[in-house]
Protein backbone atom coordinates (compact mmCIF):
# COMPACT_ATOMS: atom_id res chain seq x y z
CA UNK A 1 0.00 0.00 0.00
CA UNK A 2 1.35 3.68 -0.71
CA UNK A 3 0.47 6.06 1.84
CA UNK A 4 0.88 9.80 0.55
CA UNK A 5 4.15 11.45 1.38
CA UNK A 6 3.00 13.51 4.55
CA UNK A 7 1.74 10.45 5.78
CA UNK A 8 5.04 8.41 5.08
CA UNK A 9 6.63 11.21 6.98
CA UNK A 10 4.56 11.25 10.01
CA UNK A 11 4.68 7.41 10.32
CA UNK A 12 8.45 7.19 10.28
CA UNK A 13 8.90 10.36 13.02
CA UNK A 14 6.48 8.01 15.18
CA UNK A 15 8.13 4.96 14.34
CA UNK A 16 11.20 6.25 15.12
CA UNK A 17 10.02 7.84 18.55
CA UNK A 18 8.95 4.65 19.70
CA UNK A 19 12.56 3.49 18.64
CA UNK A 20 13.75 5.60 20.62
CA UNK A 21 11.70 4.87 23.63
CA UNK A 22 13.06 1.31 23.48
CA UNK A 23 16.45 2.19 22.99
CA UNK A 24 16.90 4.77 25.60
CA UNK A 25 16.82 2.15 28.43
CA UNK A 26 18.88 -0.32 27.13
CA UNK A 27 21.81 2.34 26.36
CA UNK A 28 21.00 4.10 29.89
CA UNK A 29 21.76 0.52 31.65
CA UNK A 30 24.44 -0.59 29.16
CA UNK A 31 26.44 2.96 30.17
CA UNK A 32 25.79 2.32 33.93
CA UNK A 33 26.91 -1.12 33.60
CA UNK A 34 30.45 -0.19 31.94
CA UNK A 35 30.86 3.27 33.99
CA UNK A 36 33.40 3.18 36.83
CA UNK A 37 31.62 4.54 40.42
CA UNK A 38 33.08 7.75 40.72
CA UNK A 39 31.04 8.21 36.72
CA UNK A 40 27.81 6.12 38.06
CA UNK A 41 26.17 9.41 38.40
CA UNK A 42 27.18 11.79 36.09
CA UNK A 43 24.30 11.72 33.20
CA UNK A 44 26.51 11.16 30.34
CA UNK A 45 25.45 8.48 27.94
CA UNK A 46 29.39 6.96 27.08
CA UNK A 47 31.60 5.97 29.83
CA UNK A 48 35.21 7.91 29.43
CA UNK A 49 36.99 4.74 30.41
CA UNK A 50 34.60 1.49 29.80
CA UNK A 51 35.35 -0.41 32.80
CA UNK A 52 33.77 -4.61 33.49
CA UNK A 53 34.75 -3.17 37.80
CA UNK A 54 31.02 -3.72 38.14
CA UNK A 55 30.01 -7.56 37.13
CA UNK A 56 33.45 -8.21 39.13
CA UNK A 57 31.65 -6.65 41.98
CA UNK A 58 28.29 -9.11 41.36
CA UNK A 59 30.75 -12.39 40.99
CA UNK A 60 32.63 -11.17 43.76
CA UNK A 61 31.01 -9.49 46.30
CA UNK A 62 27.16 -10.55 45.87
CA UNK A 63 26.83 -14.18 44.87
CA UNK A 64 26.01 -13.63 40.91
CA UNK A 65 27.78 -17.15 40.29
CA UNK A 66 25.05 -18.88 42.11
CA UNK A 67 22.57 -17.61 40.66
CA UNK A 68 23.61 -17.43 37.53
CA UNK A 69 24.49 -21.10 37.99
CA UNK A 70 20.81 -22.19 39.41
CA UNK A 71 19.53 -19.63 36.77
CA UNK A 72 20.88 -22.01 34.16
CA UNK A 73 20.60 -25.59 35.74
CA UNK A 74 16.91 -25.33 36.75
CA UNK A 75 16.02 -23.51 33.26
CA UNK A 76 17.89 -26.54 31.43
CA UNK A 77 16.40 -29.05 33.88
CA UNK A 78 13.17 -27.32 33.52
CA UNK A 79 12.73 -26.96 29.88
CA UNK A 80 14.11 -30.64 28.99
CA UNK A 81 11.69 -32.17 31.74
CA UNK A 82 9.13 -30.24 30.06
CA UNK A 83 9.42 -30.90 26.59
CA UNK A 84 10.09 -34.65 27.14
CA UNK A 85 6.61 -34.72 28.90
CA UNK A 86 4.54 -32.87 27.01
CA UNK A 87 6.23 -35.16 23.84
CA UNK A 88 4.92 -37.97 25.49
CA UNK A 89 1.60 -36.71 26.18
CA UNK A 90 0.91 -35.07 23.18
CA UNK A 91 1.81 -38.57 21.19
CA UNK A 92 -0.73 -40.26 23.69
CA UNK A 93 -3.42 -37.89 22.47
CA UNK A 94 -2.40 -38.34 18.43
CA UNK A 95 -1.52 -41.90 18.10
CA UNK A 96 -4.09 -43.97 20.02
CA UNK A 97 -7.89 -44.06 20.09
CA UNK A 98 -8.96 -44.53 24.16
CA UNK A 99 -11.91 -44.30 26.18
CA UNK A 100 -11.51 -40.39 27.92
CA UNK A 101 -9.36 -39.25 25.28
CA UNK A 102 -11.43 -36.05 24.34
CA UNK A 103 -12.22 -35.54 28.08
CA UNK A 104 -9.01 -35.42 29.25
CA UNK A 105 -7.45 -33.76 26.53
CA UNK A 106 -10.39 -30.85 27.00
CA UNK A 107 -8.72 -30.77 31.04
CA UNK A 108 -5.35 -30.22 29.06
CA UNK A 109 -7.13 -27.43 27.52
CA UNK A 110 -8.70 -26.40 30.38
CA UNK A 111 -5.18 -26.32 32.54
CA UNK A 112 -4.16 -24.01 29.76
CA UNK A 113 -6.24 -21.69 30.71
CA UNK A 114 -5.67 -21.43 34.50
CA UNK A 115 -2.47 -19.17 35.45
CA UNK A 116 -0.55 -19.74 37.95
CA UNK A 117 -1.66 -17.11 40.74
CA UNK A 118 -4.78 -19.00 41.21
CA UNK A 119 -2.83 -22.30 41.89
CA UNK A 120 0.26 -21.11 44.32
CA UNK A 121 -1.40 -21.14 48.04
CA UNK A 122 -2.04 -24.84 48.05
CA UNK A 123 1.30 -25.84 45.96
CA UNK A 124 3.30 -23.35 48.36
CA UNK A 125 1.84 -25.38 51.24
CA UNK A 126 2.92 -28.32 49.46
CA UNK A 127 6.42 -27.40 49.14
CA UNK A 128 6.24 -26.49 52.65
CA UNK A 129 5.21 -30.24 53.72
CA UNK A 130 7.87 -31.89 51.74
CA UNK A 131 10.81 -29.73 52.72
CA UNK A 132 11.59 -28.68 49.01
CA UNK A 133 11.93 -24.68 49.88
CA UNK A 134 15.16 -23.71 48.72
CA UNK A 135 15.71 -26.24 46.42
CA UNK A 136 15.72 -27.34 42.16
CA UNK A 137 13.25 -29.63 42.89
CA UNK A 138 10.58 -26.68 43.55
CA UNK A 139 11.69 -24.81 41.11
CA UNK A 140 11.41 -27.46 38.31
CA UNK A 141 8.67 -30.25 39.30
CA UNK A 142 5.42 -28.12 39.84
CA UNK A 143 6.23 -26.90 36.44
CA UNK A 144 7.24 -29.91 34.51
CA UNK A 145 3.08 -30.84 32.54
CA UNK A 146 3.10 -28.24 30.51
CA UNK A 147 -0.43 -27.87 28.83
CA UNK A 148 0.78 -25.56 25.97
CA UNK A 149 3.18 -27.20 25.04
CA UNK A 150 0.73 -31.08 24.83
CA UNK A 151 -1.47 -28.79 22.89
CA UNK A 152 0.72 -27.56 20.36
CA UNK A 153 2.64 -30.73 19.63
CA UNK A 154 -0.46 -32.78 19.53
CA UNK A 155 -1.20 -30.29 16.59
CA UNK A 156 1.91 -30.67 14.85
CA UNK A 157 1.44 -34.39 15.09
CA UNK A 158 -1.96 -34.40 13.91
CA UNK A 159 -0.63 -32.61 10.38
CA UNK A 160 2.41 -35.51 10.23
CA UNK A 161 2.39 -37.37 7.16
CA UNK A 162 0.26 -40.64 8.00
CA UNK A 163 2.06 -42.28 4.97
CA UNK A 164 6.07 -42.05 7.08
CA UNK A 165 4.07 -43.47 10.41
CA UNK A 166 3.14 -46.22 8.00
CA UNK A 167 5.90 -47.26 6.52
CA UNK A 168 7.47 -47.02 10.47
CA UNK A 169 5.06 -49.35 11.74
CA UNK A 170 5.62 -51.79 8.56
CA UNK A 171 9.16 -51.67 9.67
CA UNK A 172 8.20 -52.96 12.75
CA UNK A 173 8.45 -50.10 14.77
CA UNK A 174 6.39 -49.59 17.63
CA UNK A 175 4.36 -46.37 18.63
CA UNK A 176 7.80 -46.00 21.03
CA UNK A 177 10.25 -45.88 18.61
CA UNK A 178 8.04 -44.44 15.69
CA UNK A 179 7.85 -41.70 18.48
CA UNK A 180 11.68 -41.08 18.83
CA UNK A 181 13.02 -42.11 15.69
CA UNK A 182 10.39 -40.64 13.49
CA UNK A 183 8.32 -38.19 14.68
CA UNK A 184 10.89 -36.52 17.14
CA UNK A 185 13.13 -35.42 14.41
CA UNK A 186 10.59 -34.16 12.08
CA UNK A 187 9.00 -32.08 14.12
CA UNK A 188 12.71 -29.96 14.83
CA UNK A 189 11.00 -26.42 13.54
CA UNK A 190 8.19 -26.72 16.13
CA UNK A 191 10.19 -28.02 18.93
CA UNK A 192 13.05 -25.45 18.64
CA UNK A 193 9.84 -22.86 18.70
CA UNK A 194 8.53 -24.56 21.48
CA UNK A 195 12.18 -24.73 23.64
CA UNK A 196 12.63 -20.74 22.60
CA UNK A 197 9.28 -19.53 24.39
CA UNK A 198 9.71 -22.49 27.41
CA UNK A 199 13.15 -20.88 27.67
CA UNK A 200 12.25 -17.15 28.13
CA UNK A 201 9.31 -18.49 30.35
CA UNK A 202 11.21 -20.30 32.85
CA UNK A 203 14.60 -17.86 32.71
CA UNK A 204 12.28 -14.92 33.64
CA UNK A 205 9.91 -16.27 36.01
CA UNK A 206 9.43 -13.97 39.03
CA UNK A 207 6.46 -15.16 40.89
CA UNK A 208 7.04 -18.61 41.91
CA UNK A 209 10.66 -18.05 42.88
CA UNK A 210 9.53 -15.17 44.81
CA UNK A 211 7.87 -17.66 46.74
CA UNK A 212 9.74 -20.76 47.34
CA UNK A 213 13.38 -19.52 47.26
CA UNK A 214 14.45 -17.70 50.63
CA UNK A 215 18.57 -18.49 51.07
CA UNK A 216 21.05 -16.62 48.60
CA UNK A 217 22.04 -19.97 47.82
CA UNK A 218 19.34 -21.23 46.05
CA UNK A 219 18.20 -17.63 44.22
CA UNK A 220 17.88 -17.93 40.51
CA UNK A 221 18.93 -14.67 38.86
CA UNK A 222 15.69 -12.97 38.69
CA UNK A 223 15.65 -13.22 42.57
CA UNK A 224 19.36 -12.16 42.43
CA UNK A 225 18.58 -8.89 40.92
CA UNK A 226 15.44 -8.15 43.28
CA UNK A 227 17.80 -9.68 46.60
CA UNK A 228 20.93 -7.05 45.38
CA UNK A 229 17.88 -4.15 44.44
CA UNK A 230 17.52 -4.38 48.49
CA UNK A 231 20.55 -4.40 49.83
CA UNK A 232 23.34 -2.90 47.84
CA UNK A 233 21.09 -1.58 44.38
CA UNK A 234 20.01 1.64 45.36
CA UNK A 235 23.57 3.02 46.48
CA UNK A 236 25.66 0.48 44.11
CA UNK A 237 23.63 1.81 40.73
CA UNK A 238 26.43 0.52 38.47
CA UNK A 239 26.75 -2.92 39.72
CA UNK A 240 22.61 -3.09 39.96
CA UNK A 241 22.87 -2.08 36.05
CA UNK A 242 25.13 -4.82 35.49
CA UNK A 243 23.20 -7.63 37.01
CA UNK A 244 19.92 -6.13 34.78
CA UNK A 245 22.23 -6.60 31.60
CA UNK A 246 23.21 -9.93 32.75
CA UNK A 247 20.00 -11.35 33.23
CA UNK A 248 18.88 -9.89 29.65
CA UNK A 249 21.86 -10.97 28.19
CA UNK A 250 20.81 -15.17 26.87
CA UNK A 251 16.91 -14.16 25.84
CA UNK A 252 18.90 -10.94 23.69
CA UNK A 253 21.32 -13.50 22.34
CA UNK A 254 18.92 -15.41 21.43
CA UNK A 255 16.82 -13.14 19.43
CA UNK A 256 19.79 -11.67 17.88
CA UNK A 257 20.66 -14.73 16.75
CA UNK A 258 17.17 -16.21 15.27
CA UNK A 259 15.23 -13.12 14.81
CA UNK A 260 12.68 -14.14 12.54
CA UNK A 261 11.56 -17.57 14.47
CA UNK A 262 12.17 -15.90 18.05
CA UNK A 263 9.10 -13.40 16.53
CA UNK A 264 7.22 -15.66 14.45
CA UNK A 265 7.21 -18.08 17.21
CA UNK A 266 6.28 -15.46 20.36
CA UNK A 267 3.38 -14.22 18.13
CA UNK A 268 2.35 -17.45 17.03
CA UNK A 269 1.32 -18.63 20.45
CA UNK A 270 -0.04 -15.06 21.28
CA UNK A 271 2.33 -15.71 25.28
CA UNK A 272 3.39 -12.21 26.44
CA UNK A 273 7.18 -12.46 27.98
CA UNK B 1 12.64 -54.28 19.21
CA UNK B 2 11.79 -57.53 19.82
CA UNK B 3 8.30 -57.30 17.85
CA UNK B 4 10.44 -57.34 14.95
CA UNK B 5 12.65 -60.52 16.08
CA UNK B 6 9.69 -62.45 16.69
CA UNK B 7 7.82 -61.73 13.49
CA UNK B 8 9.43 -64.23 11.40
CA UNK B 9 9.16 -67.02 14.36
CA UNK B 10 5.94 -66.56 14.79
CA UNK B 11 4.88 -66.53 11.44
CA UNK B 12 6.71 -69.82 11.01
CA UNK B 13 4.84 -71.18 13.62
CA UNK B 14 1.37 -70.46 12.46
CA UNK B 15 -1.43 -68.62 13.60
CA UNK B 16 -1.79 -70.31 17.00
CA UNK B 17 1.10 -68.96 18.47
CA UNK B 18 -0.15 -65.18 16.87
CA UNK B 19 -3.33 -65.68 18.46
CA UNK B 20 -1.67 -66.51 21.61
CA UNK B 21 0.37 -63.36 21.67
CA UNK B 22 -3.14 -61.41 20.91
CA UNK B 23 -4.76 -60.69 24.23
CA UNK B 24 -1.29 -59.47 25.75
CA UNK B 25 -0.90 -57.59 23.04
CA UNK B 26 -4.22 -55.58 23.46
CA UNK B 27 -3.68 -55.29 27.53
CA UNK B 28 -0.64 -53.21 26.63
CA UNK B 29 -2.45 -51.29 23.98
CA UNK B 30 -5.25 -50.49 26.31
CA UNK B 31 -2.80 -49.31 28.94
CA UNK B 32 -0.53 -47.61 26.41
CA UNK B 33 -1.89 -44.30 26.12
CA UNK B 34 -2.28 -44.29 29.75
CA UNK B 35 1.99 -44.51 30.33
CA UNK B 36 2.72 -42.01 28.14
CA UNK B 37 -0.28 -39.54 29.71
CA UNK B 38 0.84 -40.43 33.12
CA UNK B 39 3.43 -37.37 33.78
CA UNK B 40 1.25 -34.48 32.21
CA UNK B 41 -1.97 -35.84 34.49
CA UNK B 42 -0.27 -36.24 37.13
CA UNK B 43 1.38 -32.88 37.38
CA UNK B 44 -2.19 -31.19 35.69
CA UNK B 45 -3.73 -32.90 38.71
CA UNK B 46 -1.16 -32.33 41.47
CA UNK B 47 -0.38 -28.91 40.62
CA UNK B 48 -3.08 -27.52 39.20
CA UNK B 49 -6.53 -29.06 39.33
CA UNK B 50 -6.08 -29.96 43.12
CA UNK B 51 -5.17 -26.97 44.17
CA UNK B 52 -7.51 -25.33 42.29
CA UNK B 53 -10.55 -27.53 44.95
CA UNK B 54 -7.78 -27.04 47.88
CA UNK B 55 -7.72 -23.22 47.34
CA UNK B 56 -11.57 -23.26 47.46
CA UNK B 57 -11.05 -25.00 50.91
CA UNK B 58 -8.89 -22.77 52.34
CA UNK B 59 -10.59 -19.69 51.59
CA UNK B 60 -13.15 -21.21 54.15
CA UNK B 61 -10.61 -21.29 56.66
CA UNK B 62 -8.87 -19.35 59.08
CA UNK B 63 -5.17 -20.43 59.42
CA UNK B 64 -1.44 -18.47 59.47
CA UNK B 65 0.23 -21.38 57.66
CA UNK B 66 1.88 -22.57 61.00
CA UNK B 67 1.59 -26.20 60.34
CA UNK B 68 1.48 -26.79 64.28
CA UNK B 69 -2.29 -24.94 64.04
CA UNK B 70 -4.99 -26.57 62.68
CA UNK B 71 -7.05 -24.59 60.30
CA UNK B 72 -10.49 -23.44 61.77
CA UNK B 73 -13.52 -23.16 59.71
CA UNK B 74 -15.17 -20.04 59.44
CA UNK B 75 -17.49 -20.56 55.96
CA UNK B 76 -17.82 -17.55 54.24
CA UNK B 77 -16.60 -14.95 56.64
CA UNK B 78 -13.35 -14.50 54.50
CA UNK B 79 -15.35 -13.24 51.48
CA UNK B 80 -16.81 -10.68 53.66
CA UNK B 81 -14.06 -9.55 55.39
CA UNK B 82 -11.80 -9.35 52.32
CA UNK B 83 -14.73 -7.29 50.38
CA UNK B 84 -15.05 -4.75 53.21
CA UNK B 85 -11.66 -3.97 53.66
CA UNK B 86 -9.96 -1.15 52.33
CA UNK B 87 -7.07 -3.09 50.57
CA UNK B 88 -9.67 -4.58 48.91
CA UNK B 89 -11.28 -1.70 47.98
CA UNK B 90 -7.78 -0.14 46.54
CA UNK B 91 -7.18 -2.98 44.97
CA UNK B 92 -10.07 -3.38 42.88
CA UNK B 93 -10.01 0.33 41.82
CA UNK B 94 -6.45 0.06 40.82
CA UNK B 95 -7.01 -3.04 38.97
CA UNK B 96 -9.96 -1.46 36.62
CA UNK B 97 -7.78 1.53 36.48
CA UNK B 98 -4.65 -0.67 34.93
CA UNK B 99 -7.16 -2.56 33.33
CA UNK B 100 -8.80 0.44 31.65
CA UNK B 101 -5.82 2.27 30.88
CA UNK B 102 -4.10 -0.52 29.07
CA UNK B 103 -6.45 -0.97 26.66
CA UNK B 104 -6.17 2.72 24.49
CA UNK B 105 -1.86 2.18 25.52
CA UNK B 106 -1.29 -1.68 24.73
CA UNK B 107 -4.56 -2.10 22.56
CA UNK B 108 -5.65 1.04 20.14
CA UNK B 109 -1.96 2.72 19.94
CA UNK B 110 0.11 -0.42 18.39
CA UNK B 111 -3.08 -0.44 15.18
CA UNK B 112 -1.91 2.75 13.59
CA UNK B 113 1.76 1.61 13.97
CA UNK B 114 1.36 -2.00 12.78
CA UNK B 115 -0.79 -0.78 9.78
CA UNK B 116 2.13 2.06 8.93
CA UNK B 117 4.81 -0.99 9.44
CA UNK B 118 3.06 -3.12 7.19
CA UNK B 119 2.67 -0.67 4.27
CA UNK B 120 6.67 -0.46 4.22
CA UNK B 121 6.65 -4.24 3.55
CA UNK B 122 10.12 -5.90 4.21
CA UNK B 123 11.69 -2.69 4.63
CA UNK B 124 9.92 -2.56 7.86
CA UNK B 125 12.06 -5.07 9.56
CA UNK B 126 14.23 -3.56 11.48
CA UNK B 127 11.36 -1.24 13.02
CA UNK B 128 9.77 -4.79 13.96
CA UNK B 129 13.15 -5.99 15.49
CA UNK B 130 13.79 -3.05 18.01
CA UNK B 131 9.87 -3.19 18.87
CA UNK B 132 9.93 -6.54 19.65
CA UNK B 133 13.17 -6.56 22.05
CA UNK B 134 11.25 -5.55 25.10
CA UNK B 135 9.16 -8.94 25.21
CA UNK B 136 12.51 -11.03 25.52
CA UNK B 137 13.60 -8.98 29.00
CA UNK B 138 12.45 -10.50 32.41
CA UNK B 139 9.95 -7.56 33.84
CA UNK B 140 12.57 -7.74 37.28
CA UNK B 141 15.16 -6.14 34.67
CA UNK B 142 12.76 -3.87 32.99
CA UNK B 143 11.84 -2.64 36.28
CA UNK B 144 14.77 -2.21 38.13
CA UNK B 145 16.31 -0.15 34.75
CA UNK B 146 13.72 2.13 35.11
CA UNK B 147 13.96 2.58 38.97
CA UNK B 148 17.67 3.81 37.92
CA UNK B 149 16.17 5.93 35.06
CA UNK B 150 13.69 7.64 37.07
CA UNK B 151 15.65 8.05 39.99
CA UNK B 152 14.94 11.27 41.20
CA UNK B 153 18.33 12.51 42.41
CA UNK B 154 20.91 10.82 40.04
CA UNK B 155 18.62 9.63 37.52
CA UNK B 156 19.07 10.19 34.14
CA UNK B 157 15.56 11.35 32.86
CA UNK B 158 15.79 14.30 35.71
CA UNK B 159 19.01 15.25 34.11
CA UNK B 160 17.61 15.19 30.76
CA UNK B 161 14.56 16.42 31.64
CA UNK B 162 16.77 19.22 33.47
CA UNK B 163 18.61 20.36 29.95
CA UNK B 164 15.09 21.58 28.74
CA UNK B 165 14.26 23.40 31.63
CA UNK B 166 11.59 20.38 33.42
CA UNK B 167 11.87 19.39 36.52
CA UNK B 168 11.59 15.86 37.22
CA UNK B 169 9.23 14.60 40.28
CA UNK B 170 9.04 12.06 42.48
CA UNK B 171 7.15 9.79 40.24
CA UNK B 172 6.97 6.99 42.50
CA UNK B 173 6.66 8.21 45.49
CA UNK B 174 3.83 9.92 44.72
CA UNK B 175 0.45 8.34 44.96
CA UNK B 176 -0.66 10.15 42.50
CA UNK B 177 1.51 9.83 39.86
CA UNK B 178 3.12 6.06 40.89
CA UNK B 179 0.31 3.92 39.22
CA UNK B 180 0.81 5.64 35.95
CA UNK B 181 4.41 5.29 36.00
CA UNK B 182 3.72 1.76 36.05
CA UNK B 183 1.14 1.63 33.54
CA UNK B 184 3.51 3.38 30.89
CA UNK B 185 6.57 0.74 31.86
CA UNK B 186 3.87 -2.00 31.35
CA UNK B 187 2.95 -0.51 28.37
CA UNK B 188 6.84 -0.05 27.19
CA UNK B 189 7.16 -4.01 28.19
CA UNK B 190 4.07 -5.21 25.89
CA UNK B 191 3.65 -2.85 23.42
CA UNK B 192 5.79 -3.83 20.13
CA UNK B 193 4.64 -7.27 21.17
CA UNK B 194 1.03 -6.24 20.34
CA UNK B 195 1.58 -4.94 17.14
CA UNK B 196 3.74 -7.74 15.81
CA UNK B 197 -0.09 -9.54 16.38
CA UNK B 198 -1.24 -6.97 14.50
CA UNK B 199 1.30 -7.50 11.90
CA UNK B 200 0.22 -11.20 11.61
CA UNK B 201 -3.40 -10.51 11.26
CA UNK B 202 -2.45 -7.99 8.38
CA UNK B 203 -0.68 -10.61 6.88
CA UNK B 204 -3.42 -12.48 5.99
CA UNK B 205 -4.86 -10.06 4.38
CA UNK B 206 -4.83 -10.32 0.24
CA UNK B 207 -3.14 -7.21 -1.32
CA UNK B 208 -4.66 -8.08 -4.25
CA UNK B 209 -7.93 -6.53 -2.62
CA UNK B 210 -6.27 -3.46 -2.40
CA UNK B 211 -5.05 -3.16 -5.59
CA UNK B 212 -8.56 -3.99 -6.79
CA UNK B 213 -9.96 -1.13 -4.35
CA UNK B 214 -7.69 1.31 -5.61
CA UNK B 215 -8.55 0.47 -9.23
CA UNK B 216 -11.72 1.34 -8.38
CA UNK B 217 -10.87 4.94 -7.52
CA UNK B 218 -10.74 4.34 -3.22
CA UNK B 219 -8.62 6.31 -1.46
CA UNK B 220 -6.34 5.29 1.36
CA UNK B 221 -8.65 6.05 3.98
CA UNK B 222 -11.39 4.36 2.24
CA UNK B 223 -9.12 1.10 2.19
CA UNK B 224 -8.46 1.74 5.47
CA UNK B 225 -12.13 1.95 6.97
CA UNK B 226 -13.88 -0.72 4.64
CA UNK B 227 -11.25 -3.47 4.14
CA UNK B 228 -8.19 -3.13 6.49
CA UNK B 229 -9.92 -2.44 10.03
CA UNK B 230 -12.71 -4.34 9.53
CA UNK B 231 -10.71 -7.73 8.46
CA UNK B 232 -8.12 -6.61 12.25
CA UNK B 233 -11.09 -6.98 14.48
CA UNK B 234 -10.97 -11.00 15.01
CA UNK B 235 -6.87 -9.67 15.94
CA UNK B 236 -8.20 -6.95 17.58
CA UNK B 237 -10.03 -9.05 20.08
CA UNK B 238 -7.52 -11.04 20.59
CA UNK B 239 -4.99 -8.46 21.82
CA UNK B 240 -7.74 -7.21 23.78
CA UNK B 241 -8.41 -10.22 25.56
CA UNK B 242 -4.69 -11.02 25.98
CA UNK B 243 -3.70 -7.95 27.22
CA UNK B 244 -6.39 -8.13 29.94
CA UNK B 245 -4.87 -10.90 31.24
CA UNK B 246 -1.86 -10.20 30.85
CA UNK B 247 -2.13 -6.50 32.87
CA UNK B 248 -4.03 -8.62 35.92
CA UNK B 249 -1.13 -11.00 35.94
CA UNK B 250 2.28 -9.78 35.05
CA UNK B 251 1.74 -6.13 36.52
CA UNK B 252 2.69 -7.96 39.89
CA UNK B 253 6.39 -7.83 39.29
CA UNK B 254 6.24 -4.10 38.89
CA UNK B 255 4.22 -3.41 41.40
CA UNK B 256 6.90 -5.90 43.91
CA UNK B 257 9.57 -4.21 42.77
CA UNK B 258 9.01 -0.39 41.82
CA UNK B 259 6.32 0.77 44.87
CA UNK B 260 5.39 -2.65 46.85
CA UNK B 261 2.01 -2.05 46.42
CA UNK B 262 2.29 2.12 48.21
CA UNK B 263 2.14 4.53 48.28
CA UNK B 264 -1.10 4.25 50.80
CA UNK B 265 -2.24 1.16 48.19
CA UNK B 266 -2.10 3.46 45.39
CA UNK B 267 -0.52 0.97 43.31
CA UNK B 268 -1.63 -2.70 44.82
CA UNK B 269 -3.82 -4.95 42.79
CA UNK B 270 -5.78 -7.71 43.10
CA UNK B 271 -2.60 -10.09 42.81
CA UNK B 272 -0.40 -8.21 45.23
CA UNK B 273 -3.55 -7.96 47.26
CA UNK B 274 -3.82 -12.10 47.73
CA UNK B 275 0.27 -12.36 47.79
CA UNK B 276 -0.22 -9.37 50.80
CA UNK B 277 -2.87 -11.34 52.97
CA UNK B 278 -1.12 -14.68 52.03
CA UNK B 279 2.87 -14.32 52.14
CA UNK B 280 3.01 -10.99 54.24
CA UNK B 281 0.60 -11.30 57.20
CA UNK B 282 0.40 -15.21 56.50
CA UNK B 283 -3.89 -14.51 56.40
CA UNK B 284 -4.22 -17.59 54.71
CA UNK B 285 -8.27 -17.76 54.42
CA UNK B 286 -8.28 -13.81 53.68
CA UNK B 287 -5.76 -14.74 50.35
CA UNK B 288 -7.56 -17.95 49.30
CA UNK B 289 -10.68 -15.89 49.42
CA UNK B 290 -9.16 -13.01 47.14
CA UNK B 291 -7.53 -16.02 44.75
CA UNK B 292 -11.59 -17.12 44.39
CA UNK B 293 -12.79 -13.84 43.17
CA UNK B 294 -9.94 -13.48 40.83
CA UNK B 295 -10.59 -16.70 39.67
CA UNK B 296 -14.48 -15.54 39.06
CA UNK B 297 -12.87 -12.37 36.92
CA UNK B 298 -10.43 -14.43 35.11
CA UNK B 299 -12.86 -16.91 33.97
CA UNK B 300 -15.09 -14.07 32.46
CA UNK B 301 -12.38 -12.80 30.62
CA UNK B 302 -11.22 -16.40 29.66
CA UNK B 303 -15.12 -17.44 28.21
CA UNK B 304 -14.60 -14.07 26.43
CA UNK B 305 -11.24 -15.03 24.67
CA UNK B 306 -12.92 -18.33 23.45
CA UNK B 307 -15.83 -16.77 22.31
CA UNK B 308 -13.55 -14.34 20.37
CA UNK B 309 -11.17 -17.73 19.27
CA UNK B 310 -14.34 -18.92 17.65
CA UNK B 311 -14.42 -15.94 15.77
CA UNK B 312 -11.33 -15.70 14.95
CA UNK B 313 -11.69 -19.25 13.23
CA UNK B 314 -14.50 -18.69 11.77
CA UNK B 315 -13.02 -15.84 9.79
CA UNK B 316 -10.06 -17.69 8.03
CA UNK B 317 -12.35 -19.72 6.35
Amino acid sequence: MELSRSWRVIGHLVLLTCCLAVAAPVAVVLATALKSPSEVFQPSLWPSAPTFDNFATLFGKARFADYLWNSVATTVLRVSGQLVIALLAAWAFARFAFRGRDTLFAMVLGAMMIPHLLTMIPVYILMARLGWFDTWAALIIPNLAMPFAVFLLRQHMLAFPRDLLDAAEMDGAGPWRALWRVVVPNLAPALSALTIILFVECWNEYFWPLLVTETEASRTLQMGLREFLESDGYSDFGAMMAGVALASVPAVALFLILQRRVMDTFVASGLKG
Amino acid sequence: MSDAAFAPGAAAEGIPSAAARLPLRLRLAGVAPWLYLAPTLLGLGIFVYWPLIHTVALSMTEWNLNPDQPARFVGLENYGRVASSTLFEHAWVNSLIYVGASIPLKVLAPVPLAVFVWSLGARGHAYRAILFLPTLISFVAVAIAFLWILNPIFGYAKAWLGEIGVRLPALLTDADTAIWTIIAISSWKVMGFNMLLYLAGLASINRDLIEAMRMDGASDGVILRRLILPLLTPTLFFVLISTVIFTIQQVFTPIDILTGGGPQNSTTNLFHMVYQYTFVTFDVGAGAAGTVMLFALLMAVTAAQILTLDRRVEYGR
